[in-house]
C-alpha cells in the first residue's frame, strides 16, 4: 500500500466547507481509493452530505471503499489518557478527565493535539488512500494544525512531547498532508482565506493550502434589454457574476465548484459537486 | 429617557451587519437619536458608512441622529481583566501563556465583552435606540448566554476541575505529588504545566465578583431588548434561525422577527418567458425561478411553524456603496415596519 495521504478541508462558516470535503471523498472513493471522511470537530454537515447520518466515534464503511468517522473530543481525550496513562482502571478516568479537561482548555494545544491526534493516528495506520478531514473552520483550522508546535515550546518533556514530534512530521510533509481551503466569491470570505493563507505561510506548519471556490455562477453570455422577469433575473446574474469575478481574480482557485440552483438534499449537493469535480 | 436595545443576529454571512446598519439608519430618519454597534464590518460596508469605525461612537455625516461605533472583541479578555482586578494582577493574566489559550476555547468571552460593551452605551442614556450586531464567532445563541458562562468560568469551574471539588490555596495544588490523578496528568503534560495552569486560574478568579455582578445586569439588558433574526433562504442559515426561535424565549425574549435577506421575487417562480426568448436567457429564467420557488417555500414554512413576521430584503445586484443605498435597502423591503417591531 502507498503513503496515505491527509487533504484537511477548512473554510469559513457558510461557504459550504462540509459539501466540498464530502465531494472530495466521493472523488476519491469512485475513483476507486480507500477514502476515509472524518467529522472532525464532532458536530459538521458531513454526515449528511454522504447520507450517513450520524457517524460513530470509529470509522465505519458506509459504502465500497468509503469509511466515515467522528471525532467525539471528550472520548478522544479519555481514549488518549487510557492508551497514555497505562492506567487501565476506568474509574481512574472520571476525576483524571475531568483535570485534563480543565487542563486542555487552558493550555495551548493540548485540546486540539487530542483532536488532531486521533485524525493523524489514522493516517499513521496505513490502511487508508486517503483521509479526508472536514475540518475546523478558517478561525480556529491554524490552531489546530499548529498545536504540535505549540506543545513542543510549551512543555519540555512528557509524553505529550513526543507524540508533538511525530505529528508535525506528518503534517510538514508535503506528500502526505495537503490543506483545501473552500471560499465564496465574496468579500469577508475572501478577506478571510487570504488571511487564512498568510498566517499558515508564517506559522510554517503546512504545505502551502490550495484554494476552491464555491457557487461560482456560469457566466451569461446574452444580455437583454425591456422589462419582466427574463430581463431581471438575466440582470441579477449578470451583477452578480461580475462581483464574483473580482473576488475571483484574488481567491486564484485551484477549482471552481458550480453554484447549485434550486432544492436539493445535502446527498444531492456533495454527489452533484463530485460530478462537477470529475468533470474538470 | 428610556433607551431600547435592538439585537440582530443570524447565521455568519447572511448579511447581518449591513441589515443592522440599515435598521438603524431607518430609524434614526424617522427621527430616533440611535447608535449603531457594529463587530468587525466588512470593507465595504465600512465604506459605505463613509468614516473610520472604533469602539468611540461617532456621528454620520449628514445623518443628524445616526451614530456608529466597532467592538473589537479579540481585546475582550484584556478589557475583562483590567476592569475586573488590580493592576498588578491584571498584569501577570495579561501576560500569561495561557492567556490567549484560554480566550480562543471560550468564545464566550468574546460575546461576553461585546455584550459589556453594548450595556456601557445603553445605560449612557445617550441615545433612544441602540441596535446591536452580534459578534459571527460566537454566532448563535452563544451571545445571550455567554455572560453566565463567563462568570461561571472565572468563578473557578476550571479550578474546581483541577483539583477535584474543592477550591484550593495555591499551597494546595503545589502539593500534587499527595494527589496519583493529578501525578498521572502530570507525567503525560510534563513539567510543571499544572502548577502554572493552576496559578493562572488562581489569578482569573480575582475577577470573579466584578464579573459575576456585570454579568447579571447584562442579563438584564439582553432580556430587555428586542431581537431580530437575519437569513437567507440557503438551508444552514435557516437551521440557525430555527435555533433562535427555539430556544431564545428561555434565555431572553421570543425574535420580534426573522428577515430573510437576498430574496428573489416570488413571481419568477414557474414565469413564462415570451416566445422566441433567447435560449440561454430562457434556461437563466429557470434556474432563478427555482431558486425564487425554493425561497419562497422555505419562508411560508418558517412564518407558519414559527408563528414568526417575516421580512424580505430583496437580492440586490449591487451591494449597498453609500448611506442612500442602505436606507434604500429596507425601503424596498417586503412587511417591514418599524412600528410593527415595536421599535
Amino acid at each position: 500500500m502507498t503513503q496515505t495521504r491527509l487533504v484537511v478541508v477548512s473554510g469559513k462558516g457558510g461557504v459550504g466547507k462540509s459539501a466540498a470535503a464530502a465531494a472530495l471523498a466521493l472523488v476519491h472513493q469512485r475513483e476507486g481509493q480507500k477514502v476515509l471522511a472524518v467529522d472532525m470537530l464532532g458536530a459538521s454537515g458531513l454526515g449528511a452530505h454522504l447520507t450517513a447520518g450520524k457517524p460513530g466515534s470509529e470509522p465505519s464503511e458506509i459504502r465500497p471503499g468509503l469509511s466515515i468517522l467522528r471525532i467525539d473530543r471528550a472520548k478522544a481525550l479519555v481514549e488518549y489518557l487510557k492508551v497514555q496513562s497505562g492506567v487501565p482502571a476506568v474509574g481512574t478516568f472520571g476525576p483524571l478527565a475531568r483535570a485534563f479537561d480543565a487542563l486542555a482548555s487552558t493550555a495551548p494545544g493540548i485540546r486540539e493535539v487530542v483532536t488532531i491526534g486521533k485524525v493523524l493516528w489514522e493516517v499513521r495506520r496505513q490502511v487508508w488512500d486517503v483521509v479526508v478531514v472536514d475540518g475546523p473552520p478558517t478561525g480556529q483550522v491554524g490552531g489546530y494544525l499548529r498545536a504540535p508546535k505549540t506543545i513542543s515550546e510549551l512543555v519540555p518533556s512528557g509524553r505529550i512531547r513526543q507524540q508533538a514530534d511525530w505529528m508535525q512530521s506528518i503534517l510538514l510533509d508535503g506528500k502526505i498532508t495537503s490543506v483545501m481551503l473552500v471560499s465564496i466569491p465574496e468579500e469577508l470570505p475572501t478577506t478571510e482565506t487570504e488571511e487564512t493563507i498568510r498566517w499558515l505561510e508564517e506559522a510554517e506548519v503546512t504545505a502551502a493550502p490550495t484554494v476552491i471556490a464555491n457557487r461560482v455562477l456560469p457566466e451569461l453570455k446574452t444580455s437583454a434589454a425591456g422589462r419582466g422577469p427574463v430581463q431581471e433575473a438575466a440582470a441579477l446574474h449578470r451583477s452578480l457574476w461580475a462581483d464574483q469575478q473580482e473576488w475571483l481574480a484574488r481567491l486564484r482557485p485551484a477549482r471552481a465548484l458550480p453554484y447549485l440552483f434550486g432544492l436539493l438534499t445535502p446527498g444531492e449537493v456533495a454527489a452533484r459537486l463530485a460530478d462537477s469535480w470529475m468533470e474538470t | 429617557m428610556k433607551t431600547q436595545a435592538v439585537i440582530v443576529t443570524g447565521a455568519g454571512g447572511v448579511g447581518k451587519t449591513t441589515v443592522a446598519t440599515a435598521l438603524a439608519l431607518t430609524a434614526a430618519r424617522a427621527g430616533r437619536r440611535t447608535l449603531v454597534v457594529t463587530v468587525d464590518p466588512a470593507r465595504r460596508l465600512a465604506d459605505a458608512i463613509g468614516i473610520e469605525l472604533d469602539d468611540e461612537p461617532r456621528p454620520l455625516p449628514g445623518e443628524p441622529s445616526l451614530w456608529a461605533a466597532m467592538l473589537d472583541a479579540s481585546g475582550s479578555w484584556r478589557a475583562v481583566a483590567a476592569r475586573h482586578t488590580d493592576p498588578e494582577t491584571a498584569r501577570r493574566l495579561v501576560e500569561s501563556e495561557f492567556f490567549a489559550a484560554a480566550a480562543s476555547h471560550f468564545p464566550a468571552s468574546q460575546s461576553y465583552a461585546a455584550a459589556e460593551e453594548a450595556a456601557n452605551f445603553i445605560e449612557s442614556k445617550v441615545w433612544d435606540l441602540v441596535v446591536i450586531d452580534t459578534p459571527p464567532a460566537a454566532g448563535g445563541i452563544d451571545f445571550f448566554t455567554a455572560p453566565g458562562q463567563m462568570a461561571d468560568l472565572v468563578g473557578g469551574r476550571l479550578l474546581r476541575l483541577l483539583t477535584g471539588g474543592r477550591l484550593p490555596g495555591r499551597k494546595f495544588i503545589f502539593e500534587r505529588t499527595a494527589r496519583p490523578m493529578l501525578r498521572v496528568a502530570d507525567s503525560i503534560l510534563g513539567s510543571n504545566l499544572l502548577e502554572r495552569v493552576a496559578a493562572f486560574l488562581m489569578d482569573l478568579r480575582t475577577t470573579y465578583d466584578g464579573v459575576s455582578r456585570r454579568a447579571a445586569e447584562i442579563e438584564v439588558h439582553l432580556r430587555r431588548a428586542v431581537t431580530i433574526v437575519v437569513t437567507t433562504a440557503d438551508p444552514t442559515p435557516i437551521r440557525e434561525a430555527v435555533r433562535f426561535f427555539r430556544e431564545l424565549p428561555e434565555v431572553a425574549s421570543r425574535p420580534r422577527a426573522v428577515i430573510f435577506n437576498r430574496s428573489l421575487p416570488e413571481s419568477w417562480a414557474g414565469a413564462e418567458p415570451p416566445p422566441r426568448t433567447n435560449l440561454e436567457l430562457v434556461e437563466n429564467l429557470a434556474r432563478w425561478g427555482q431558486e425564487a420557488h425554493r425561497q419562497a417555500e422555505a419562508r411560508r414554512e418558517f412564518a407558519a411553524r414559527y408563528r414568526a413576521r417575516v421580512t424580505s430584503i430583496p437580492w440586490l445586484a449591487h451591494p449597498p456603496t453609500d448611506v442612500t443605498a442602505l436606507a434604500g435597502m429596507l425601503g424596498q423591503a417586503e412587511g417591514f415596519d418599524l412600528e410593527a417591531l415595536g421599535i
